[in-house]
This record gives structure tokens, C-alpha cells and sequence, in this order.
């Protein structure tokens, strides 16, 4: 092998000398090989016998290069302690295979350490250092590019985001029938700044409007901010702590801008633990207001009597899952549950729980590295496990990257649960004080024509009954070719896209009806079942599509989105 | 006569050895661990210590200081860790081979010095039932290590060079214990010059993790503890009894 480094190994090297602290020292010193972490991560119970999954073997891959060039004896005698450099951009590649792939920074193996090894903190690091030189998967750079570039990690334009908002606020009036319920922005000296997950305002603005609604009827003097209200954080994931920097300040700093009192954090694991836990250390920066969890604040609302909630509207077994960035990193275990008594019937404690608990493997980015979706969903037969066995129907969970993770296994391995979170099911059990009458039911999409591509009969059914029932003209379409097709013949207003069809797929199909002027006015919904494919739209040099659903869809969800993109009121009226 | 002369000079000079191998050379071998310690530490402070910046989180019964403090000690909690508490037979084997290191080593010292402390047969069989014990769970350390692919992947030459040493060291820490030097002066010589190579060696070696042991273990406790993670809640449902034992297939034959 020749002792010639590449340019980028260079670099590496260079960075790992800075980025080492004292206690990433310890921890890259102080691992003895024992293997006691090695059964306490899922993705090593997933994988039985192949040994590249065990922690402290992945720990190694940067320890080498540690004790290549920083520790005493690896530095006079290598090969005694396994000591090894980096030379070429493939071991880069190789390391980055490692360091993104096969580990989503659950700290699960930290904390069954005899040592007190914290490998998901140097694993961060590693990953930091090939970020550095422009070595990660390609969602993490479109992820962090658009962190940087537009302000938050989903790339929403402001103009957007405050459509959606509005949008939130008439459905509520409408709801409630009561124009005094606002989502305000930009409101100078309140109480309470609401931070939230790019993901509700683009895919879930469900969850802004069940928290707005709950900021309501507790009286709270709240506001969002229409710059720097993503409090999710790439740099978590990505190890840049540039980017967690600029990213935790951009948040602080509208918080401070709009003279609040307090930064709510909506519930989002990585977005709390950036936020309220590491921001301020990559940004060097101290507040002068406090941070905390929309769980934290729901719960005060109950315990002080400004909201009051009735269980029997949730009626289900549900069971929690703990976000690992929650339990593991910021100790948010009890709240939660407190909550969840308040508001459920039946909640089941899924085993190991809290700080113990197994990742839902959509942790440390995971859901934007599509190369390595095998391999996440493999691993995540151990949630899938301790999902099953709780017998519960519904996990809820106080993370969005959750949401999607244990969606996405709840699909693969069919089982029969669903997904919420404790906003949505403190919403439901809401009292709501002399609640006027909701505006009478109404088909609400007459006169639209809705094209329905998906190969599946089951979807296509299920959506056509529900679109009907609210007046829509609805077209079938089983697979890209048809869709095409029918699409040039009926010139419907809306179509939806599923992604993966037999011939062309739902990439195609979107691209073709962008790029054609007799239909690229044609307003289009992708309904996918594999989000990781998200990217095969979004990359495609054309206009976004207007709206985008994850399977399974309700029914609800489907008319709210199918409104928003017409431009249909809750009503049925043009807005 | 000429026969029992030589066998009398081979006699003083093993016993000049022995008490050079168990007095100077011990005290030149822990002085130079002391130096390479003193380095060590002095390296190990040189690297910036990160600093937390924000307001604590979770539990309000917790704080830095008892996070760390909890993190330094729960190696002796082996209920507080699913790693230990799924793997008793386990952990019982680590905790005999270090409390059987611990002795020897503290047998070194207290043989030349203070010899009157193990005089006793009771002793000398207690510390002989410790060091057996602890050579068997070293040797079947070894043998883990070379068999299981798992803790094969991770080892190095110095994972098996340490290890071994240490087995072969409680093997001569037994023979000596009696601490007769007409019988058993092989093993004394080969004990005090195994325990001086010990300590040059150990700097050098992953046999030094318990420096860092407290850097660790007290950096990692006082990040949870601010953060309101540690100390653990003791959370008996996630391990019931009855299925301690059986429920997680061992992947790796702990």
C-alpha cells in the first residue's frame, strides 16, 4: 500500500487534531475491547454475526486513525494497537459507509459503557470531519444546504410557510366558528415564542393547528416567528457544528428579536436537544430567556387548570416511544407519560423503555439517507418487536424524525398501529369551553375533477370513496402510463402521484406533466409509502409539487390537503 | 563439600536477586510509571475540556455533581446498566479478575514490606482461591477473545499481549503467595519481575483504561447529570427476573 495521502485524507487529519476535547480523548482512549456494548445496539441484534454492526468495531474505525496520529503508542508502534491511518478517498468513502450507515447516534451504546465510552459523541465527530471535505450521503448535503441556504432543513419559502399558517388559522375559525383564533406572528414581547419542525408546516400543518388551538383556549399570549422558527438542527446530525451553530442562533435570535419571554419547542427529539442543549454551546451563545418542551407546556396548562381534557375522547391503548435524543440527551422521560395518563385511557409502557429504550432507527438522519433504507429497515424488527408486543393500536411519540421512522417500519414489517403525537392526542381530548357549532358539514369539492394514480386497488378505492363523498369528479389510474394519459384527455385540476408504479413511475410522471404546457398547470399531490424516494421528486429540475403525503393517509388529512392545494375553504368556498 | 559449597553461593545469589527484583527494581519500575502517568495526565489536561453553556434539563433532583458522581460509581451498580444487568455471570467474572489484579498488586508491595500481613494459611489460601479464580476467568477472557468473531474483530496484539500477561502473572502471584523463598523462589523471582514489567508496561497499554476511567466516566456523568439523564431511574420493569436470563439471545456467547 503507498504511503501517499489524498488531498482530503490530508484535511481529515488535520481537523481531527483540532476537533479532539478532553472528553472525546477519554473516550477514544479508554475503550479495553470488552464488547459489552456490542448486544445493546439494535442494529448488531438485527444483524447477528456480522460483526462491521458492533459498536466498539465501528468506534474503531475513528479510533485507528486516533491512535495513528494522536495517541502515544499508536503513534511508535502501530501495528501493536492497531493504530491506522488514512490515504485514499475510498477508506473516506468506507468510513462514511460506517459513520452515517450503521449508526443513527442512539446513545444507547454510551450508556451500557462500563467505561463511560461515548461513542455517539465521536461517531458525530466523524462524521463531522468527512462533512468537512464534502464525504456524506447525498440528502444529509441537500438537507444542510438547504439549512443554510433558505433557513430551514425542508427548504419551506417563507411565502409558504405563512400561506400554511393562514391556512391553519381559517380552518380553526372555521372549525370553532369563531374569528378570534389566531395563529400570530411576529407579535412583539409575548409570553411564549412556538418553534416547530419544517416537516408540520410541509407535511403535518395538523400538528400547528392542534397546538395553536391548545395555545388558545389556555389564554396563552403566544406568537411564531416568520424567520428562524425551525428549531431542528442538521448540525446534530451532520457534525458540523458551524451549521448547529448558525442554525441554534438563527432561533435564539428571533426569539430575542421578538422580546419573548420563553421558546417553545415543538415536539421534535433532535430539535429539542439542538435547541435547548447543545445550540448554545456550538453558537458560543447565552440566552436571556427560557427553553422548553411543548410536552413540558401542555402539561403545566392541564396541572394549572387553564385547559381541561377529557380521556375518554382517546379512548385506544397507546403506548410511548422515547425519542432517543429525549431520554438519552436531555431527560425528558417523565412529562411525557404524565401527560399521556391525562389524556388516554389506556397507555401501555412499551419494554425497555425511557433511557433504555431501542432507536426507532429514524434517528441521526436516517430518513435522509435513502442508500441506506435496507439496511434501517432491517434493523428496525427490534422496535417493530416491542411495538407488537405492547398490543397497543396507536405509538405516540415526541419526535417528528420518530413519526416518520416508525411509520415507515410500521408499514414494512404491517403491523397494525399508527402514529401521533401527544399534541395531536392532547388536542382531541381538549374541552373546549362553550365550543360553538362547527360549520355544518358540506361537499366541499364539487366541480373539481381529481386524477388518482396508484397501483394499488386498496389505496385507490379507499381514496376515491372519501373524495366523492365530498363531491369531487374522481379519475382512476392504475398505473404512470395511464396516468399520463388520462391526465392529456380529462385535464383534471389535481392529480395524485404515487411514486413507485409499474412503467413509468411517479418521478417520471411529474416531470413529464411539469415539462408540458398543456399540463404543467395541473396541481399535483404525491402520496408515497416510501418516503425515502421523497428525493426523487425534489431533486428533479422542476417546479415542487404543491402537496406531498405520506401513507397511510386518513381521511381528514386527505380533504384538509386536497382543500389546501385547490385553494378550497373549510366551507367548500373559493378563498 | 565442594558440591554444597556451590549449591550455598547458588543460594545467596538467587536470594540477592529476589530482593533486588522485589525491593529496587519494584521501586524503579513504579517510579517510572509515576513519571509516565505524571506526562500522561499532564497530556490528557493539555486537550480542552468542552464547556456547557445551557440550563439544565429533566429530572430537578439531579445535577452535574451527582451525575458524575453516579457515573463513576455504577460500575459497582450492575442492576443500573441493561449491558451488566442482562449479563451477571458476566460481570461476577470481570469483577473477580480486577479485584484478583487489584490484590496482586497489592500483594507486591505488602510481600517485602510487610510480610506478616499473609503469613497466616487462611490468608494464603484465600488469596490463592482469588488468583486461581482470576487466572480461570483471564484464560477464558482469552479464549473468548480468539473464538468469539466478535470480540476477535475488535482486538489488537496488545489486547492479547495484556491479557495474557495478566493470566500468567495471577498464575505466578499464586505460586508465590505462600511467599517461601526456598520452595517457591522460582515464582517469587518470576512474580516481581512479571509485576516490574507490569509497570513499565502498563502506560503503554490498554491496561492503563483506569486513567481514563475517571476522565470518562466523570465527563459523560456530569453531561447526563446536567441534562437530567443521570442518575438512572432504577426501572425494574424494563428486566423482570424471570426473564432476565433468557429474554436477549446472546450474539456474542457472554
Amino acid at each position: 500500500m503507498s504511503n501517499k495521502r489524498s488531498y482530503k485524507c490530508e484535511k481529515v487529519i488535520e481537523r481531527l487534531h483540532k476537533k479532539v476535547s478532553r472528553q472525546i480523548l477519554g473516550s477514544l482512549e479508554a475503550c479495553v475491547h470488552c464488547g459489552m456494548c456490542t448486544d445493546q445496539c439494535h442494529y448488531v441484534l438485527a444483524n447477528p454475526g456480522d460483526v462491521s454492526y458492533m459498536p466498539s468495531y465501528k468506534a474503531d474505525k475513528l479510533r485507528k486513525l486516533f491512535k495513528a496520529h494522536i495517541d502515544w503508542t499508536g503513534k511508535k508502534f502501530p501495528w501493536w494497537v492497531s493504530a491506522r491511518s488514512l490515504y485514499t478517498d475510498d477508506e473516506l468513502e468506507e468510513l462514511k459507509d460506517t459513520v452515517f450507515g450503521k449508526c443513527t447516534n442512539c446513545r444507547r451504546c454510551s450508556i451500557n459503557c462500563p467505561m463511560g465510552v461515548d461513542m455517539a459523541t465521536f461517531n458525530r465527530m466523524a462524521r463531522g470531519l468527512l462533512v468537512s471535505v464534502g464525504v456524506m450521503p447525498q440528502g444529509v448535503a441537500v438537507v444542510a444546504k438547504d439549512q443554510w441556504e433558505i433557513g430551514n432543513q425542508m427548504g419551506v419559502l417563507k411565502e409558504d410557510f405563512l400561506d400554511t399558517l393562514q391556512w391553519m388559522q381559517e380552518e380553526l375559525q372555521s372549525e370553532y366558528d369563531d374569528p378570534s383564533i389566531k395563529i400570530p406572528i411576529d407579535k412583539m414581547d409575548c409570553d411564549v415564542v412556538y418553534s416547530i419542525n419544517p416537516r408540520e408546516a410541509k407535511y403535518d400543518p395538523r400538528t400547528i393547528a392542534d397546538a395553536a388551538k391548545i395555545f388558545h383556549f389556555a389564554g396563552e399570549n403566544w406568537t411564531m416567528a416568520s424567520e428562524g422558527w425551525d428549531m431542528t438542527n442538521f448540525g446534530l446530525f451532520n457534525g458540523d457544528d458551524e451549521l448547529g451553530g448558525a442554525v441554534a442562533r438563527r432561533c435564539y435570535e428571533a426569539t430575542e428579536n421578538l422580546r419573548g419571554k420563553k421558546l417553545v419547542i415543538s415536539e421534535c427529539g433532535h430539535g429539542y436537544r439542538s435547541t435547548r442543549c447543545e445550540g448554545q454551546n456550538w453558537g458560543q451563545k447565552d440566552v436571556n430567556f427560557k427553553m422548553e418542551s411543548s410536552v413540558i407546556s401542555m402539561l403545566r396548562y392541564i396541572k394549572e387548570g387553564k385547559i381541561k381534557v377529557d380521556k375518554t375522547k382517546n379512548p385506544e391503548p397507546v403506548t410511548f416511544h422515547d425519542s432517543c435524543n429525549n431520554a438519552r440527551s436531555c431527560g425528558l422521560t417523565e412529562e411525557p407519560r404524565e401527560l399521556l395518563n391525562m389524556v388516554c385511557m389506556d397507555f401501555r409502557e412499551m419494554y425497555p423503555n425511557r433511557a433504555e429504550n431501542f432507536c426507532c432507527t429514524g434517528g441521526g438522519g436516517a430518513m435522509s439517507m435513502s442508500e441506506y433504507t435496507p439496511r434501517r429497515l432491517k434493523s428496525a424488527i427490534i422496535k417493530a418487536n416491542q411495538l407488537k408486543e405492547t398490543g397497543a393500536k396507536t405509538v405516540v411519540t415526541s419526535c417528528h424524525n420518530c413519526v416518520d421512522g416508525l411509520s415507515d417500519l410500521i408499514r414494512h414489517y404491517k403491523l397494525d398501529m399508527k402514529v401521533t403525537q401527544l399534541v395531536n392526542l392532547v388536542a382531541n381530548a381538549l374541552v373546549v369551553p362553550e365550543k360553538r357549532k362547527a360549520a355544518a358539514e358540506v361537499a366541499t369539492l364539487v366541480g373539481y375533477k381529481i386524477l388518482l394514480a396508484d397501483d394499488e386497488a386498496d389505496t385507490l378505492a379507499f381514496f376515491s370513496t372519501v373524495l366523492e363523498d365530498n363531491g369531487a369528479t374522481v379519475i382512476l389510474a392504475r398505473d404512470g402510463d395511464e396516468a399520463l394519459a388520462l391526465a392529456r384527455k380529462e385535464k383534471p385540476n389535481l392529480i395524485t402521484l404515487d411514486l413507485s408504479m409499474p412503467g413509468k413511475d411517479g418521478g417520471e410522471v411529474f416531470e413529464i406533466l411539469r415539462k408540458d404546457p398543456e399540463l404543467s398547470a395541473i396541481k399535483v399531490c404525491i402520496i408515497t409509502g416510501k418516503p425515502e424516494l421523497r428525493r426523487l421528486i425534489y431533486d428533479r429540475p422542476v417546479t415542487p409539487p404543491e402537496g406531498y403525503l405520506n401513507k397511510p393517509v386518513a381521511n381528514e388529512e386527505l380533504i384538509l390537503n386536497m382543500h389546501k392545494i385547490l385553494g378550497v375553504a373549510h366551507d367548500g368556498k373559493k378563498k | 563439600m565442594e558440591t554444597i559449597h556451590a549449591i550455598s553461593t547458588n543460594v545467596e545469589t538467587t536470594s540477592a536477586l529476589l530482593s533486588f527484583a522485589e525491593d529496587k527494581l519494584q521501586l524503579i519500575a513504579l517510579s517510572f510509571m509515576a513519571l509516565v502517568y505524571f506526562f500522561k495526565v499532564r497530556w490528557i489536561l493539555s486537550f480542552k475540556a468542552g464547556k456547557e453553556r445551557q440550563a439544565p434539563t429533566g429530572n430537578r433532583d439531579t445535577n452535574a455533581k451527582r451525575g458524575a458522581v453516579y457515573s463513576l460509581f455504577n460500575i459497582f451498580m450492575p442492576w443500573s446498566m441493561p449491558s451488566t444487568r442482562q449479563h451477571p455471570f458476566f460481570y461476577l467474572q470481570f469483577g473477580i479478575f480486577h479485584v484478583a489484579v487489584a490484590t496482586s498488586i497489592t500483594m507486591s508491595i505488602v510481600l517485602p514490606y510487610l510480610p506478616q500481613l499473609i503469613s497466616s494459611p487462611l490468608i494464603i489460601m484465600a488469596l490463592q482461591t482469588l488468583f486461581a479464580l482470576g487466572f480461570l476467568v483471564g484464560v477464558g477472557r482469552l479464549i473468548r477473545r480468539i473464538v468469539s468473531p466478535y470480540i476477535r474483530a475488535i482486538s489488537t496484539p496488545d489486547d492479547y499481549f495484556s491479557l495474557a500477561l495478566l493470566v500468567v502473572w495471577l498464575a505466578f502471584a499464586f505460586k508465590a503467595a505462600p511467599n517461601n523463598s526456598d520452595i517457591t523462589e522460582f515464582w517469587l523471582l518470576g512474580y516481581f519481575f512479571l509485576t516490574a514489567f507490569f509497570l513499565f508496561y502498563v502506560p503503554f497499554s490498554k491496561i492503563s483504561h483506569y486513567i481514563f476511567y475517571p476522565f470518562t466516566r466523570w465527563y459523560l456523568g456530569k453531561t447526563l447529570g446536567h441534562r437530567g439523564v443521570y442518575p438512572l431511574p432504577f426501572n425494574p420493569g424494563n428486566e423482570p427476573l424471570g426473564r432476565m436470563f433468557t429474554r436477549i439471545k446472546s450474539v456474542e456467547g457472554k
